[in-house]
């Protein structure tokens, strides 16, 4: 794992309750779910909140099952899998991922938005205005991305290369969060391409003339 | 049914577990020979096809998991699909369970929250992609970094030690994990700010992990 000066792990243990009882939406669950897969110090912290909700299951008042159900379910199993191969994430794509986009990173069908900036939705419209959304956002070395300010609460999980604000470096693994009252213009750092899974709340809000008239047009 | 090679696991499963702990700690004897028999059964599965030894499982975790669903708020019918969908993965990935890292219960918490999680994502609003993409969201395969904590831990370890925090600490962990509530929905029923609900929850669980990180370390 890459490890940068200001390590920035920006979750709270809140969420991580949430994350574990399921109570995230879709989106918000598959960041933590792959965070939890690149990050072993979040993927420790979510193993233990997760161990005491599957303790608590023991306290449910349990449903019992209907007469049929064993039988269908033992009538119908399929083949088993082989045995565990070593899962590799040597294309960059935590398993969640992979799962929800059918593919690995290397395989997405990118849509640019402006020079250097490309997106592909994974769940949900980034143009609709209700509810989490998830996409993925490729950003050029080397560039800076417009001064931009969020509606609500904006989730990045750095994938791959590495991003700035500041003197505060976010590179793979790491989860930086905006809640609406932050602007932000991150540099992507030289080298190579940096490749976050980001999940919104609401439209961006374009800080410069020229973004905001694109904004409509390009969609984030 | 045939437990073959049981000795492997039981090894694998005392290199571990503490070792001395019999004496001192009769009540997790009782709960360790539940995750060793869940293991057991895995064991099973995966090795000999063994169809009963997963009918047995579930006889067990079947009607647990579906009153967690139906506690949610999910159907009869779903909820029954859904521990369907759990114990077939369970047959088919058994080869993919690892004692070391989880207990069973764990494992299979963990799939049936994502299972649910997923069934939302296909069911809610944010459903706008096409639906042969939309597969399972990525569980149980994850592909979690090492967590060398959890390998020591077992629920019922646990659960001892969530019975012997302060009443209030209690509540608070009954209030995040059982009451199936996000934090701003507790805030609005109880009236505490959210802020105040959160800080019970988390100083909670930082309670119940150092109590667990103690306990363990005098077993050891």
């Amino acid at each position: 794992m890459m490890l940068s000066v200001d390590k920035k792990i920006d979750i709270s243990e809140d969420a991580i309750t949430e994350y574990a009882t399921g109570n995230l939406s879709p989106a918000k669950h598959a960041i933590v779910a792959c965070q939890s897969e690149i990050c072993e110090e979040v993927s420790s912290r979510v193993a233990f909140q997760e161990q005491i909700a599957a303790s608590m299951i023991e306290q449910v008042h349990t449903k019992a099952l209907s007469p049929l159900f064993m039988g269908n379910v033992l009538a119908n199993l399929p083949p088993q899998e082989a045995a565990p191969n070593i899962v590799n994430l040597k294309n960059n794509t935590p398993g969640t991922l992979s799962h929800l986009l059918g593919c690995g990173l290397d395989k997405i069908k990118w849509k640019s938005l402006i020079p250097g900036v490309a997106v592909h939705d994974v769940l949900g419209d980034r143009n609709n205005k209700a509810g989490d959304r998830l996409y993925l956002l490729k950003a050029k070395g080397g560039m800076q991305m417009p001064n931009h300010g969020h509606n609500g609460e904006e989730w990045t999980l750095i994938l791959k290369g590495s991003y700035n604000i500041g003197d505060k470096v976010f590179a793979r693994g790491d989860l930086h969060i905006e809640d609406e009252d932050e602007i932000h213009s991150p540099h992507i750092n030289e080298g190579e391409d940096c490749i976050c899974l980001v999940m919104t709340q609401g439209p961006l809000k374009m800080q410069s003339l020229i973004p905001r008239l694109l904004q409509p047009l390009i969609g984030i | 049914m045939t437990f073959g090679n049981e000795t492997v696991i039981i090894d694998n499963m005392s290199n571990n577990e503490p070792k001395s702990y019999s004496d001192t700690r009769r009540a997790s004897t009782k709960s360790l020979s539940a995750a060793k028999r869940d293991a057991l059964w895995l064991h099973s599965i995966s090795n000999n096809q063994d169809a009963r030894a997963l009918s047995d499982l579930f006889e067990i975790y079947g009607p647990k998991l579906k009153g967690w669903l139906m506690a949610r708020g999910v159907g009869n019918g779903t909820a029954e699909d859904i521990v369907q969908d759990v114990m077939i993965k369970v047959w088919t990935k058994a080869g993919s369970f690892d004692p070391a890292k989880a207990s069973f219960a764990t494992w299979v918490y963990r799939m049936t929250r994502n299972r649910w999680i997923d069934h939302k994502r296909k069911h809610g609003r944010m459903d706008v992609r096409d639906p042969d993409l939309m597969k399972i969201i990525a569980d149980d395969e994850v592909q979690s970094a090492e967590v060398n904590f959890m390998a020591q831990q077992n629920s019922d370890i646990l659960r001892e030690q969530i019975s012997r925090l302060t009443k209030a600490q209690q509540m608070a962990i009954r209030m995040a994990f059982m009451e199936y509530k996000t934090h701003k929905e507790i805030s609005e029923e109880t009236g505490l700010p959210l802020g105040t609900v959160k800080t019970r929850i988390r100083s909670a669980i930082q309670a119940l992990k150092a109590n667990m990180a103690k306990h363990i370390g005098q077993m050891q």
